[in-house]
């Protein structure tokens, strides 16, 4: 019988669009849990502002950012998930390596990512939307501008994208010793009550930089050191024992 | 052209040794069995060979290459068994569907017919499938993959008499049409004999034989007849078997050895002689005591 050889990045293609229909439940419960999201943003954030001349004026304010809170969580469970045994196995059933079964896993990441970027961005209008048919209410809307409209779907992925490079490290970590399953949880909640100005420095490097390339350069270079850091733990891994 | 080699593989679970230093080659083209008793390592053997597990030490070549991690084993071996494990959101038409993309080889008339005549409905799931039915799904993606290299680890778990017929059947027809490496572990020798060239035996994590399975047919003799003419004759030879009929009349095996002439002689003295199933003489080889089971009842 003829012997075949096998090209990474041909796998890789082939494993990407295996994986975008093996987990399509995974992307109907970024549907699910996004619309879950628009119900809580529904009440908007509300307020009301008198003078003293007796002029009161309530106001709600509808954003997307509980949308974009619920999709980042998303992206964590999502990306811990696809690190599972059962997971890997479906790689291992067919042809792959476990280089090309990461780099699938990421671009499948990405691909999701950038799909909830889209959906988290488009449902501050959907808001707005219910918000002007069911509420008897005046609605203001900032103006459209279509670039700022794309920078806020880049950024949403790339925040969206950092996360799940987080979910996959931890993944990862869990697979190699079950142990990181309480370890990391400790670390986390103890990082908050115990040192507090680490979490407002983090906050503060990621999300604060007010320069687009500044905070492209740092945030790429963060998901990508996650994703090596976990691609390397994962490249040792037996499966299926 | 050997396909796989063996020299001084171990493997160890936990400082427990599975594998101890075993070595052999498996040549292009044969279809050699794996067998031995529970425990004794052909899975973790199997496995090391589709790399998936490392070895812990020694050398492992497989189409002369390492296979732990390696996107070319991978790409010309298949591993199956009922562990294989499908993505639970695709149906059985999309997972045949998924396996062509995968392997260069795969030939999807061929799965279609497989798959029709074993009254498989495309659109079921996988995991919904009972335990029989798996093994048959797995084992239809396993022929029609025609990975140069094929392993079968206890294909036929859960698979009913006639379906279990069927599928040696087909995976000799189609070895006929398309020659590759085969390997299968199984405990149904018996059913196997037709199907395969070689045999591996491992016992104790090391491999016994390494035979072709005719050969085995004739390793051993059986010897039947009154203790005092057979015993006689199993004097300075290893026993691989003894068992006591009635008061008098004792069976023992040991192996064939022995000339025309003392054959002959044998039988002037009331000794039956038999031949030993295949099957038989391996579980005489593997297992640990000379009378089996009944040792544990006797001298209590």
């Amino acid at each position: 019988m003829s012997l075949s050889t096998a090209n990474l990045m041909e796998t890789v293609k082939k494993q990407y669009s295996f994986k975008l229909k093996a987990n399509i439940d995974a992307i109907s419960s970024l549907v699910g849990i996004q619309l879950v999201a628009i119900l809580f943003s529904l009440g908007g954030i509300g307020g009301s502002l008198s003078s003293s001349e007796g002029l009161q004026i309530n106001f709600n304010y509808y954003s997307a950012d509980v949308v974009l809170v619920f999709t980042m969580f998303w992206a964590l469970v999502t990306a811990i998930t696809i690190t599972t045994k059962p997971y890997r196995n479906h790689d291992f059933t067919f042809v792959t390596n476990r280089l090309s079964s990461s780099l699938s896993n990421i671009l499948f990441l990405l691909t999701g990512s950038l799909l909830g970027a889209v959906t988290a961005n488009l449902s501050r209008y959907l808001l707005q939307l219910i918000a002007f048919l069911f509420r008897d209410q005046q609605v203001y809307s900032g103006p459209f501008d279509f670039p700022v409209f794309i920078l806020g779907i880049v950024m949403s992925a790339l925040y969206i994208f950092c996360v799940c490079s987080i979910g996959y490290l931890i993944g990862a970590l869990v697979q190699v010793n079950k142990s990181f399953v309480l370890l990391v949880p400790v670390l986390i909640i103890g990082s908050i009550f115990l040192g507090e100005s680490i979490l407002v420095q983090l906050f503060q490097f990621y999300v604060m930089e007010p320069n687009f390339v500044f905070f492209l350069i740092k945030i790429l270079i963060t998901t990508a050191l996650f994703f090596l850091a976990s691609i390397s733990i994962l490249n040792r891994m037996e499966v299926r024992r | 052209m050997s396909v796989i080699e063996c020299r001084e593989l171990s493997k160890a679970y936990l400082r427990k040794k599975v594998l101890n230093q075993i070595s052999f080659t498996i040549e292009e083209n044969k279809i050699t069995g794996v067998i031995g008793r529970n425990g004794v390592g052909k899975t973790t053997l199997l496995k090391i060979m589709a790399g998936f597990t490392k070895e812990t030490s020694g050398e492992i070549r497989v189409l002369e290459q390492r296979p732990f991690n390696n996107l070319y084993t991978s790409v010309n071996s298949i591993f199956v068994d009922d562990q294989m494990s499908f993505p639970p959101a695709l149906q059985l038409q999309e997972l045949l569907e998924a396996a062509q993309t995968f392997y260069p080889n795969w030939d999807m008339d061929f799965a279609q017919r497989l798959f029709k005549y074993f009254n498989f409905d495309p659109k079921h799931y996988h995991n919904t499938l009972s335990k029989g039915r798996t093994s048959t799904f797995n084992a239809i993606v396993g022929i029609a993959a025609r990975c140069p290299i094929t392993i079968f680890d206890e294909p036929t778990t859960g698979m009913d008499e006639a379906v279990r017929k069927d599928f040696y059947r087909a995976l000799l027809k189609d070895y006929i049409d398309h020659p590759r490496t085969i390997l299968i572990s199984s405990h149904h020798l018996e059913e196997m004999e037709d199907l395969l060239e070689d045999v591996l035996l491992l016992k104790n994590g090391k491999v016994h034989l390494h035979i072709p399975i005719s050969d085995l047919k004739e390793w051993a003799i059986g010897l039947q007849g009154q203790a005092s003419s057979v015993l006689p004759w199993t004097e300075g030879k290893e026993v691989l078997y003894q068992n006591q009929i009635g008061l008098n009349a004792t069976y023992v095996v040991i192996k064939n050895d022995l000339s025309e002439a003392e054959l002959a002689q044998a039988r002037l003295n009331g000794v039956k002689i038999t031949p030993v199933h295949a099957s038989d003489l391996c579980i005489y080889l593997t297992s640990d005591t000379k009378g089996g089971i009944d040792d544990v009842f006797i001298n209590r």
